[in-house]
């Protein structure tokens, strides 16, 4: 790919107002892979957003100008373009914050190269593809969104009608973190949004079910005070 | 002083029968009636001279039930009863034999000498139960001040014996920057603006004021200047009921009171004063041996880094890819560590300064585990860890990102003190109203006398090169756990190795 125009490469905007990391992420980014473009505050970046049409947005929540959720809030009002939070805010409220104001999903500072490009990988899948596969094959587990069958190693596992709606909820997100709010609103109604136990019953009970050792899942992963994440990829 | 001076007077203090006024005089007269009937009764077989016995009796009775003014009265009446009944020619005043007049004078001199006597005796006596009552409310004041600890405590005290044994009301004025405030006083004692000012004026002057003073003596109350040796701690304001009997005495008295009082609040003083500095040399060797920690741990990772990273950009060239890759593998792997630390200092001061709020919310403990064995994946790499989770554990109120910090430190000191072939164990079961989580290892475990101390700060146990830790994360552990009303403790597993658990209440809803 490299000898091909930057314009068909998928833009990445990357807006944080530390040089060092600005530095560090294109020189990690700008590969032949990627074309990278940087905004230093939140106006810049609104602006780049508009006239760069970005495929994925890198955003730090500590930024000079706006508050980094303003941002997604603002970004959100006319475009899907995937969010990826980076952050050295550890506080999971924050995290929480920035999800529910649109954010696809969030990797806290420090982190390696590895694990952001895997991030990027499965916001640009999203992305560009806009139907998502109608069945999931993670490692073993199959979930079958048209004919509602999951199975683990081939072998059907019979799920509640509400375990059944969490998973395909979680599948169609897959490689996704869905905060707590989010799902709940999704499978019980923004009534129960403050009854978080309902949830995790029924996470508890269908990690039980597919899961091979529940008390270290493979596929249905806790982040803590966030939400959950379906794995994309095992 | 007062309308009614016994109304405010303790029942141990009452004076004894001052039986007032007419009552006493009319109590004289019936006696000597009764002598004068008694004498009637025994006239056949008495000559008259034998009947003065009779009166006699009857004026020291008076002088001991009624008093002195009485016992002179009846005295005089036993004179004019027994001449008139008894002396003949009886029903007269007129005196046959001269020699009755010997007699009059005798029984007339001898009812006073001798109720005078008995009245001294009884005002001696009287006296010196009023000194053994004022010596023992000096005695039980001293007796509680001693045991209350601080200045509420200590004036609270001030005025429930002051009330009690003294009968007194009071108020202890304490300055306050620049002011004088009632740190405590009698509930039914009013305070005008007056009253300030001469507790102010007693303040600075450090002499004794109002009432029965030469300063502002007309003032209900009497201020009493609280003086330590170069200070005035305060001010004691005392209104007392019966000050009329014996002044000096209760001078005498209200001094040692004030006395007791001032070296009392000295004391509190001086002992917050040596608990001040005591907490201060503690803060300071705390401060000494955290800036010595934090130093030695952020800079000992950067030190690696920065060496690495020299070495890489200067001499690149000349390493061999397998070189440069291993020491860029250590580099991370201290960058790593940096980073733990700066989140185990951070998680520190936000406990300390009490800035943690729990996020209760029930939680799943299998889920718990799993996160926690999820975040030390990295280092659990080649390690075994036994987990034993039962499926029918309850859910537990707790906040999931705190608990799996603590489960985190945990495992992580596990295997940094156990070595690399013994596997680590994880169990979590409920016992009674609680869920207990034990970690275990199989390492040298810790001497017995040091194990109540590893959950201190800075607190670290020998450990082989490369695995020093922050000797925080227990500290941690400890702070987070006791936030959620658990507890944490560790002991020596029977097979060695230590063994910690943290037990949580479990509440079901």
């Amino acid at each position: 790919m490299t000898g091909e125009a930057g314009g068909s490469l998928p833009k990445i905007l990357v807006v944080d107002d530390e040089t060092a990391i600005q530095r560090f992420l294109k020189t990690a980014l700008d590969n032949g892979e990627y074309a990278v473009h940087q905004a230093e505050n939140g106006h810049a970046a609104l602006a780049a957003a508009v006239s760069l049409r970005p495929d994925v947005v890198l955003l730090d929540l500590g930024l000079p100008d706006l508050d980094g959720v303003e941002v997604i809030r603002r970004i959100r009002e006319w475009s899907q373009v995937p969010i990826i939070v980076i952050s050295v805010r550890e506080r999971e409220d924050e995290k929480v914050r920035a999800l529910d104001a649109g954010a696809d999903d969030y990797l806290t500072k420090p982190f390696g190269i590895g694990e952001l490009m895997a991030r990027i990988k499965v916001a640009l899948r999203r992305s560009l593809q806009q139907v998502p596969d109608p069945v999931l094959q993670i490692g073993a587990l199959c979930v079958d969104l048209p004919r509602r069958r999951v199975t683990v190693d081939g072998v059907e596992v019979q799920l509640t009608p509400t375990e059944y709606d969490l998973l395909r909820l979680l599948a169609s997100h897959a490689g996704k973190v869905l905060t707590h709010s989010q799902i709940l609103k999704q499978i019980w109604g923004t009534a129960y949004v403050e009854q978080p136990h309902v949830l995790r019953v029924n996470i508890s009970n269908l990690r039980r079910k597919v899961e091979p050792d529940p008390s270290r899942p493979r596929w249905i992963v806790t982040e803590p005070g966030v939400g959950y994440r379906l794995k994309d990829e095992e | 002083m007062s309308d009614n001076p016994r109304a405010y007077l303790s029942p141990g203090l009452a004076a004894r029968p001052a039986v007032g006024g007419l009552a006493g005089y009319f109590g004289a007269l019936a006696t000597v009636a009764a002598a004068t009937g008694l004498c009637e009764l025994a006239r056949p077989y008495l000559s008259p001279v034998n009947m003065v016995m009779p009166y006699l009796l009857a004026v020291v009775l008076v002088a001991v039930r009624l008093g002195r003014r009485p016992a002179v009265v009846a005295a005089l009446f036993s004179v004019v009863d027994f001449d008139f009944f008894f002396v003949p020619p009886r029903f007269s005043f007129t005196i046959a034999d001269k020699e009755f007049l010997i007699t009059f004078f005798a029984l007339f001199v001898v009812g006073v000498v001798i109720s005078t006597l008995v009245a001294q005796l009884q005002e001696r006596a009287e006296a010196l139960r009023l000194r053994e009552l004022r010596t023992a409310s000096l005695y039980n004041l001293t007796r509680e001040l001693a045991a209350a600890v601080d200045r509420p405590a200590l004036t609270a005290a001030l005025v429930k014996n002051a009330e009690a044994t003294l009968a007194a009301r009071v108020a202890v004025f304490l300055p306050v920057e620049e002011r004088l405030e009632v740190a405590a006083s009698s509930r039914d004692l009013p305070l005008g603006t007056a009253d300030f000012d001469v507790a102010l004026w007693c303040f600075r002057s450090r002499r004794t004021a109002g009432r029965g003073t030469e300063s502002f003596s007309s003032s209900r109350l009497v201020f009493i200047p609280l003086k330590a040796l170069a200070a005035t701690l305060g001010v004691l304001a005392i209104e007392v009921a019966d000050a009329e009997r014996e002044p000096e005495e209760m001078n005498r008295l209200l001094d040692s009171y004030a006395t007791q009082v001032a070296q009392a609040l000295e004391r509190i003083r001086l002992s917050r004063e040596a608990q001040q500095a005591q907490i201060h040399k503690a803060r300071e060797s705390l401060e000494r041996a955290l800036l010595n920690s934090v130093s030695h741990d952020l800079r000992t990772p950067l030190a690696t880094i920065t060496g690495v990273l020299t070495t890489v950009l200067e001499e690149g060239e000349r390493l061999g890819e397998g070189a440069r890759r291993e020491l860029l593998e250590t580099a991370r792997g201290e960058a790593d560590r940096l980073n733990r630390f700066v989140g185990n200092l951070l998680d520190m001061t936000r406990l300390e300064s009490g800035g943690v709020a729990l996020n209760l919310e029930p939680c799943d403990v299998q889920d718990l585990v799993g996160c926690a064995l999820a975040a030390v994946e990295k280092q659990t790499a080649g390690r075994q860890v036994d987990v034993r989770v039962p499926v029918d554990l309850p859910l537990v109120p707790m906040d999931l990102v705190l608990m799996i910090q603590v489960l985190v430190n945990l495992l992580d000191n596990a295997f940094k003190h156990s070595p690399e072939g013994c596997p680590v164990a994880i169990a979590a079961e409920r016992a009674g109203g609680s869920l207990v989580i034990t970690v275990s290892d199989c390492g040298p475990g810790v001497p017995e006398a040091d194990l109540g101390r590893i959950f201190d700060k800075f607190y670290r146990i020998p450990v082989p090169e490369g695995a020093g830790g922050t000797g925080l994360g227990l500290s941690i552990c400890k702070g987070i756990v006791e936030a959620h009303g658990g507890e944490i403790r560790a002991r020596n597993g029977a097979a060695g190795g230590l063994e910690v658990s943290v037990s949580l209440p479990v509440r079901e809803a």
